[in-house]
């Protein structure tokens, strides 16, 4: 039984990390029709800079933040500087675009870290008890708290502030808003900064979970890929129902027979997309 | 004459990629006037409201609204300077509801008094917090032109607003037409003959990306649709 | 005319330019294999992204089938080369058949993560899921169970490069009939318009099976291909990350053209070569490729090629205009 719950609860804290890290995702594709393939370099760049940080300061805190700023800074630098030119172009080319930006940002952590998979020591190192002897390690509880308060943080600002709502109604009809007067552009460029920030985040929370090396983009870029093609691309509540859904496929798929863990989502992706080519929360788009 | 144009358009070209659409088109908008723009479908009306509305670029001439160049500024600064641009579509953002619709409309303009609109549409008040998507046809158009009237704006641009409802929807709405018409100058593309007949000042006939017909005289606007138009 | 020349003795050229070089460079033969290798791949993903619209960053997927085909082949039922090759390309015809079903209702965004997670899925089943029969990560080898084959034998590198050009002219002349054919003209239109040739009364969906499917048989082909020039497979070869290999070849040859393949696989392998001499890593460079490739020279280099040559044409044409006068 303590088997399942573990489980259970270390699926949450996948799920906390994959909803941070897919957002960016899902929000580039909604509003701007976009696949931002270089959303995983703010996720790399969020873990290796929690690394430096930590290992000069000894702070895990500091880190995060840093590896937040980071990310959003790379952000705002692609969105204004690349994406924005390229919203109209057709799918093939954003995608390649973009996957080229995933390139240069693998070659950049190569070139300044270089190859040799960097360790983040979990900063907190307690376990927590439960009822019925089921131990959790106290860094997973702090994911899923932190994951929570960004989901939160998230939704406060897609219904009460205005420019989530701009957000909103741009996902529906782009011009339509334009046509009232908002600056969709600068609404899209808050709210993908945001986004990278919180792909930083992720980075920074996977940090001590994962081996931080050149290519941890790639193994997310994929789960990330799943994630929102399962939720629906540019759906937020699909990418957070597929976050949930998927941490527990990984976790307790996991548990029942270890490779699931690894390709049971791609499963899961796979039949779903074949029985409802949109996703679970996506329109025809 | 020129005292009172609001907006002009003056030899406009317009293309999509090679295709040229819109072939030295001029026209000229007086302030409070009723103008409607008629013609079949494909003739390039909704393409000329994008170009004013700022959707899409002119490849050659300008428009200009109160005097200033706006061909080029991008829409949501044209819409900023007041010309409202209704799509043909109805496309309210039905995930949103209607009072957070209305909010975006404030939010661009900072004109947060809504009740000029309710005093047009009372039901909008009370499906203040239904979504959007949930309304009626006729109730998105009102929604819509609501929208439209936030901020005051000089100009209301409409794309084929009655297209698609009952007629007695229609009704309702030519009624408020002449409403907003006593505030706003209004654009309307529409093909529906009696509104024009009973409202329009002035009727632009296009065809084939050019303006054909320009008839200011009342009694000759009816003729003027039966022969071109149908 | 001059088309018809060109369709005639595009091929030809090619090839003969190969065996030029393979005497010019006799040290390069491994590297002009693979261009011939590679090229066939980049054909097959051409066919994907040039005449239906779809991007695919999971061939390697379908390269490692084909590779694994061969190897499982060779190294458990028999050593005749030529039947490896057969075997690959048949199972590549039935996986398009399972499913090409099933892809073919994708948009074109879907499409392109569904073969992303088919690699991934890939990679664990030749990894770890048939891991008493591929060996797992340790790669399959299998060199010596391959047999002789008569006239030339392919077994010996510079045979086997002759083999490869081989292979590789068939399939010019093969690809260019279907540029040509009534077929290749309607996976273009459909590319172009789904929806009026529905409405013409086209089978969208039959169309792009059939594109898809040969994309596929194309790949396997390829992949067994690398399983021979190498003599062992290793889960390596089907890499997410080398998704953007093929891509980006095809790109840089032109998109949607019948020898743009070869020159994108050319012109890709080639600067593979040059950079990896002064790099151990290249993703930074391979991006920086993707993007000035994108933006700068979008037609690829058989764009550049056409231009030339219509530049030629054109300076005749006026010539004879002259004469005429």
């Amino acid at each position: 039984m303590e088997i399942w719950i573990t489980a259970i609860i270390y699926g949450l804290a996948s799920s906390g990390i994959l909803f941070l890290v897919s957002l960016a995702l899902s929000i580039g594709y909604g509003l701007m029709r976009v696949v931002n393939m270089e959303a995983m370099v703010y996720y790399s760049f969020g873990a290796y800079v929690t690394y430096t940080i930590m290992s000069l300061t000894g702070s895990f805190i500091l880190g995060a933040l840093g590896g937040m700023l980071v990310g959003a800074g790379l952000g705002l630098l692609v969105e204004t500087q690349l994406l924005r030119k390229i919203y109209n172009r057709e799918m093939m080319f954003t995608m390649v675009v973009t996957f080229g930006v995933f390139m240069i940002g693998i070659g950049i952590i190569q070139f300044v870290w270089g190859l040799e998979p960097k360790p983040v020591a979990s900063p907190i190192s307690g376990i927590v008890k439960f009822f019925g002897g089921v131990q959790i390690p106290a860094y997973r509880l702090l994911i899923i708290v932190i994951a929570v308060i960004a989901y939160i943080l998230i939704q406060l600002m897609m219904n009460k502030t205005i420019i989530g709502k701009a957000l909103r109604a741009g996902i529906d009809n782009r011009e339509n808003v334009e046509g009232l007067g908002v600056n969709i552009n600068k609404i899209f460029t808050i709210t993908f900064v945001v986004a990278s920030a919180f792909a930083g985040l992720g980075g920074a929370l996977n940090a001590p979970l994962v081996m931080v090396g050149p290519y941890m983009g790639f193994d997310m870029l994929l789960f990330a890929f799943i994630t929102v093609i399962l939720g629906g691309l540019g759906s937020i509540k699909g990418t957070m129902v597929a976050a949930l859904i998927l941490g527990q496929v990984i976790n307790v798929g996991g548990t029942i027979w270890a490779p699931l863990a690894t390709v049971g989502p791609f499963i899961v992706m796979f039949f779903t997309i074949l029985i409802r080519p949109t996703g679970l929360f996506g329109k025809d788009i | 004459m020129s005292q009172n144009s609001l907006l002009e358009v003056n030899e406009l070209y317009v293309n999509y990629g090679k295709l040229a659409v819109l072939f030295d088109i001029s026209l000229k908008i007086n302030t409070s006037e009723v103008v409607f723009l008629v013609g079949r479908n494909g003739a390039g009306k909704t393409t000329l409201f994008r170009t004013i509305a700022g959707f899409l670029e002119p490849r050659e001439g300008e428009v200009t609204f109160k005097g200033d160049v706006i061909s080029g500024m991008g829409a949501y600064k044209i819409a900023r300077k007041g010309v409202k641009y209704i799509h043909q579509d109805k496309s309210v953002f039905g995930d949103l509801t209607i009072k957070e619709n209305l909010e975006l409309s404030s939010y661009a303009t900072g004109d947060y008094d809504w009740e000029p609109v309710f005093a047009m549409f009372p039901k909008l008040k009370i499906l203040l917090d239904r979504k959007a998507g949930k309304l009626s046809g006729g109730e998105k158009q009102m929604l819509l032109m609501g929208m439209a009237i936030i901020g005051k704006p000089d100009l209301v641009m409409m794309d084929e607003p009655t297209e698609g409802l009952a007629p007695h929807v229609i009704q309702d709405l030519a009624v408020s037409f002449k409403e907003i018409s006593k505030t706003t100058t209004l654009f309307i593309v529409e093909q529906n003959l009696p509104i024009i007949a009973d409202i329009a000042d002035r009727v632009y006939c296009m065809r084939e990306g050019k303006i054909i017909v320009e008839e200011g005289c009342r009694e000759d606007i009816q003729d003027l649709c039966f022969e071109k138009h149908l | 005319m001059n088309k018809k020349l060109l369709s005639i003795l595009g091929p030809v050229i090619i090839v003969a330019l190969m065996i030029v070089f393979r005497y010019l460079f006799p040290n390069k033969i491994t590297f002009l294999t693979e261009v011939g290798i590679f090229s066939i791949y980049v054909m097959g993903n051409n066919i994907l992204m040039g005449y239906l619209g779809y991007t695919s960053f999971g061939q390697p997927f379908y390269l490692s089938v084909g590779a694994y085909s061969a190897a499982i082949f060779f190294a458990y039922f028999g050593g005749n080369i030529f039947l490896a090759i057969i075997v690959a390309i048949v199972v590549g015809l039935l996986l398009s058949l399972v499913l090409a079903p099933g892809l073919m209702r994708l948009k074109s965004s879907y499409f392109t993560l569904i073969n992303a997670a088919l690699c991934m899925i890939g990679v664990f089943i030749f990894e770890r899921l048939l891991i008493d029969v591929t060996n797992g990560n340790d790669g399959l080898w299998f060199r010596g169970n391959m047999a002789a084959t008569p006239l030339l034998d392919v077994r010996y590198p510079k045979n086997f490069f002759f083999f490869v050009l081989l292979i590789l002219l068939i399939a010019f002349y093969l690809y260019q009939k279907m540029d040509k054919s009534a077929f290749g003209i309607s996976m273009k239109a459909t590319k172009a318009n789904p929806e009026k040739m529905t409405f013409l009364g086209y089978n969208v969906f039959k169309i792009r099976s059939i594109g898809y499917a040969i994309s596929i048989m194309m790949s396997t082909l390829a992949g067994s291909l690398y399983a021979i020039n190498f003599g062992f497979v290793n889960p390596n070869l089907g890499e997410n990350t080398r998704a953007i290999e093929v891509l980006l070849a095809t790109l840089i040859g032109g998109v949607g053209s019948v020898f743009g393949p070869f020159f994108g696989a050319l012109g890709f392998l080639g600067m593979k070569d040059i950079v990896s001499t002064f790099m151990t890593r290249w993703e930074f460079v391979v991006g920086v490729l993707t993007i000035i490739v994108l933006f700068k020279f979008n037609r690829g280099i058989w764009g550049l090629i056409e231009d030339g040559a219509g530049l030629v044409q054109r300076g005749r044409n006026k010539k004879t205009v002259k004469v005429g006068e």
